[in-house]
């Protein structure tokens, strides 16, 4: 059955879906983005969440260091509440290959990415924490930047031109008629009905799931998924993104983020891309890596242990995993196989996604008579949330929080969560005291038609994502939660089961690193939950 | 430089029943403590083994703890200490007006603050989760404000196992209290030791009281023994049951209390802020420890020294890196298997146990601790610093903790 159409449709909520999403948008494109699971589930926001300023691909690969260079500098402008200007630092310590220095400083200038000798001081007191076995430094206009917030922005600012999004929508068939396409299958993953979706084109924006969605059409794509592991440590370890200068390898950067630090990452081919899974040997990798430029990495508490797939692209022949190009491709397959009304993109990374959808869509748009330019780089991503508001809010919540909760919500949500907040007292109770979530903001999100479970809302609101990984939030979470959720999903039954898989979802994150100041928190969430609250089900018989 | 006959290092519930129990047979004791111990995250419950290895409810916890796997400290303990262990320490609560019901031969239940129910053996008056049963109706009584207790979560869960042929109802009583921030337990705890809080907490709840019925609280009757537990149930003519809570866990707080005014009555010298650091050995005993804060270290001699340390939370325990675990004051040998596939289970509430929880510190059958493989003699470990138990699968930490310290304070 019919149930939906539009001109475009556009299959993965990551960070190419939605900027293609906004870009069709903005040029006037009916546009509609499904995705199967919730929004920005995949690589997009697992990640290092790394804003390159291109340094790391200026030695093999100048096109993509030109590339990013560009991007970042316009991401930091159109996407600025994501994007902390934090500058990075390449630095070598001993051991590490001298003759590499040169061919990259070459690279960096023929590239136009700035780079500045730091003598050992001065790196010494930018980074107070760096190897006392430092042997040279570099600044390079690196930044960190919130991949999944940066996504859901790219969604409000497609809204405002019309552009629709449906998440929990998974395709599960390709309707073709006298090779072109026609319409779509999809399943709603939370009622389970199925139905078509009427288009012209369909994009394949689904990242390492693309040879997947490729093939509901017959067709081969070769993507190959390549995980990558990441630790996130609870502590700012350091002020300025810290690359190790060298050969690009596992374990070789580290991005600060707010209050936390992103150590990164591996590489390894895997055959399916929901593989998210971690082992001591990928965590003991990266830790020993990281000890070459961070000594005392080791004393510092491990927050958690995630990996994430790329999403690239090997042509036939060529080579994967780390030495597959980081760049990305447009694939046309009325061109390449004949089918009209079906186009695949993949490859690419975060820091390029603009570019990426403004290069896809400059294919796109003409098959639709449509000549509009690409304005996606000329016009911020959301509207900024006024001091006025901010202020107001500022009455009822940690002031530090404030900023964060503005860029998290967007100007009208932000502004409806303040009036909550002024006129009922109750909603002001802070839910999630790390990322100062107030229950205002939790009831904001639930009532949105993409929230389907708490972990949709902790997503959003960053709730339980923090300092006490749930610890102490995951009650009061399953308790909201439950009154706007009951029976929405699976295992949504009670309270009980909500609190328990709230728990286990950090739980997932935490078991890869149960080391150090880890397993002191893992033993007072047993003592708390299993004893205090004897969550397993305690019943007398 | 002081002598002491026993050094007890820790001040937890293993760390101060081993004080008073040392005391009570005449000897000289100074207790070492840094922070509050885990009284804040206790529930003050003795909990002795709530659920066998297979996850299975214990109905008779002495007789389980009989046929406990070797290896686990029950074993090492015996099963007539545990008695004499659970004796003692309703002996003391009680002369200290904090009276504890029940026995090591049957589960008492209390119920969650979740609404759940969890065995254990020993209960204060103002828990007892058993009264539920023969309640006509269960009155839930919720807290405007309070954080961390949702009495809605707390009916469903807690209507769900004692069944439909019960009334639930729900009153939510307003502290006043809210001045621009959140409540907690202790907040109200402390307005009910007020007569005025007293007072309007139960002109709010009068109203529903009456015969066949029992009050659920969160733990806000106050912050100290049961008066005001005993006072509310003859002023609403009814029975009143509080739950465990969030920490901080007032009723853990209330029994510290009565461990420390119990210790202060046998003369027990207690050095605050005495964080244990370094020991020195002549042969195979131990001679001295130092401890102190950040800028001064004092060594502490005796005769006897009891290490109640705790384990991963509290510190007495680490491993900075897999396999390498360490006791940081006597360098005990620590049980750390670290495999992969057993340390974590992939499943945060598993129905097996935890790897890591069995990590902690080799010891004798009578609990003296091995160092380097040999003997330590006159070191005795005890509470969470033992290994072979997992107390949050077994809910038996407290029972460990309070029938180790029995039996190394008699040693």
């Amino acid at each position: 059955m019919v149930k939906d159409k539009a001109t475009v449709v556009i299959v993965g909520g990551g960070a190419t879906g939605v900027g293609i999403l906004r870009d069709l948008s903005m040029r006037g494109i009916d546009a509609l983005l499904i995705e199967k699971l919730d929004m920005v589930n995949g690589a997009s926001s697992r990640y290092h969440g790394l804003l390159h300023s291109g340094a790391r691909y200026a030695v093999r690969d100048q096109e993509a260091a030109k590339e990013c260079i560009e991007e970042n500098t316009i991401l930091r402008r159109i996407g600025k509440s994501c994007v902390e200007a934090t500058m990075g630092m390449f630095v070598q310590v001993e051991g590490d290959d001298p003759d590499f220095v040169q061919p990259w400083l070459d690279g960096c200038a023929a590239s136009g990415i700035k780079t500045r000798e730091l003598s050992k001081e001065e790196a010494w007191a930018t980074v107070p924490n760096l190897s006392r076995k430092l042997v040279c430094a570099y600044e390079v206009p690196d930044g960190a930047i919130d991949g999944f917030r940066m996504s859901w922005q790219n969604l409000q600012s497609a809204a405002r031109y019309g552009g629709r999004y449906k998440t929990y929508t998974e395709i599960i068939g390709i309707n073709i008629e006298s090779g072109a396409v026609k319409s779509i299958s999809v399943r709603d993953n939370v009622t389970h009905e199925e139905y078509e979706i009427e288009c012209q084109i369909l994009v394949n924006a689904a990242g390492p799931w693309a040879g997947k969605v490729a093939q509901l059409a017959g067709l081969d794509c070769n993507v190959s998924p390549s995980k990558g592991t990441l630790i996130a440590f609870n502590q700012r370890i350091t002020s300025h993104v810290v690359n190790r200068l060298r050969k690009p390898s596992n374990g070789d950067i580290f991005v600060p983020h707010g209050s936390i630090t992103i150590l990164g990452t591996s590489s390894i081919t895997i055959p399916d891309p929901e593989d998210t899974s971690t082992s001591w040997d990928e965590v003991e990798e990266l830790m020993k890596t990281g000890e070459g430029v961070f000594e005392h990495l080791r004393d510092y508490r491990i927050l958690r242990v995630f990996a994430g797939s790329r999403p690239l692209y090997v042509p036939k022949g060529a080579e994967g995993g780390r030495n597959a190009s980081r760049g990305f491709v447009t694939i046309d397959h009325e061109v390449e196989d004949g089918l009209k009304g079906m186009m695949t993109i993949c490859g690419g990374k975060f820091t390029t996604y603009r570019l990426m959808a403004e290069k896809f869509c400059d294919v796109l748009a003409p098959k639709l008579n449509n000549t509009a330019k690409c304005r996606t780089a000329e016009e911020d991503l959301v509207p900024e949330v006024t001091e006025a508001d901010k202020k107001k809010a500022r009455q009822y919540f940690p002031s530090y929080g404030v900023s964060l909760a503005a860029t998290r919500l967007g100007v009208e949500k932000f502004a409806d969560v303040v009036k909550t907040l002024e006129s009922d007292p109750e909603s002001r109770e802070v839910i999630c005291e790390c990322e100062n979530v107030t229950l205002a903001e939790i009831k904001a999100i639930a009532n949105e038609s993409t929230s389907h479970s708490v972990a949709d809302v902790r997503r959003r609101t960053r709730l339980g994502m923090g300092t006490c990984q749930g610890n102490y939030c995951a009650l009061r979470a399953a308790a909201v939660a439950n009154k706007f959720f009951k029976n929405k999903l699976d295992d949504c039954s009670n309270s009980l089961s909500d609190m328990k898989n709230f728990l286990q979802a950090r739980w997932k994150g935490i078991t890869p690193v149960m080391a150090g100041k880890t397993l002191r928190e893992a033993e007072m969430t047993r003592g708390m939950y299993e004893v205090l609250f004897n969550v397993n089900g305690g019943r007398p018989e | 430089m002081s002598k002491s006959d026993v050094v007890v290092i820790g001040n937890g519930l293993a760390g101060l029943v081993s004080a008073l129990v040392s005391a009570d047979q005449g000897k000289k004791v100074t207790l070492l403590s840094y922070g509050a111990g885990t009284f804040p995250l206790n529930s003050g419950l003795i909990d002795v083994l709530g659920y066998d290895d297979a996850g299975k409810t214990v109905k008779n916890p002495i007789e389980a703890i009989a046929s406990v796997a070797d290896g686990h400290p029950y074993k090492k303990i015996g099963v007539d200490t545990v008695k004499e262990a659970l004796d003692y320490f309703k002996d003391i609560v009680k002369s200290e007006g904090m009276p504890y019901v029940g026995s090591a031969d049957q589960q008492q239940w209390v119920v969650t603050g979740v609404g759940t129910m969890k065995p254990t053996c020993l209960v204060p008056e103002s828990m007892q989760g058993n009264k539920c049963f023969n309640a006509g109706e269960v009155v839930l009584v919720g807290i405007k404000y309070l954080k961390d207790y949702y009495v809605e979560m707390v009916k469903e869960n807690l209507a769900e196992i004692l069944g439909k042929d019960k009334k639930y109802s729900v009153v939510e009583v307003d502290t006043k209290l809210q001045g621009g921030r959140d409540l907690t337990t202790r907040d109200v705890a402390v307005w009910m030791d007020t007569e005025a809080g007293y007072n309007d907490f139960v002109a709010q709840l009068k109203a529903q009281a009456g015969s066949g019925k029992v009050f659920v609280v969160p733990q806000v009757l106050g912050t100290k023994t049961n008066v005001v537990y005993s006072k509310i149930v003859k002023d609403l003519g009814c029975d009143v049951v509080e739950t465990t809570c969030m920490p901080p866990s007032i009723n853990g707080l209330r029994l510290r209390d009565v461990l420390l005014s119990a210790l202060k009555k046998r003369g027990i010298r207690v050095i605050e802020n005495a964080k244990a650091e370094d020991a020195e050995f002549s042969a195979n005993r131990a001679v001295s420890i130092k401890a102190g804060g950040e800028t001064r270290l004092q060594t502490y001699e005796a005769d006897k020294f009891i290490l109640a340390t705790g384990g991963f939370y509290s510190g007495g325990i680490t491993m900075r890196d897999f396999g390498e675990g360490k006791e940081g004051v006597f360098g005990c040998d620590v049980v750390t298997d670290c495999e992969e596939a057993t340390w974590a289970n992939k499943q945060l509430f598993s129905d097996k146990k935890q790897g890591f929880a069995l990590a902690g510190v080799k010891t004798y059958d009578d609990l003296r601790a091995i160092r380097a493989g040999g003997i330590i003699e006159n070191l005795y470990v005890v509470g969470r610093n033992l290994t072979g138990y997992d107390f949050c699968f077994e809910h038996s930490g407290n029972g460990v903790a309070l029938a180790s310290a029995f039996k190394a304070a008699k040693a």
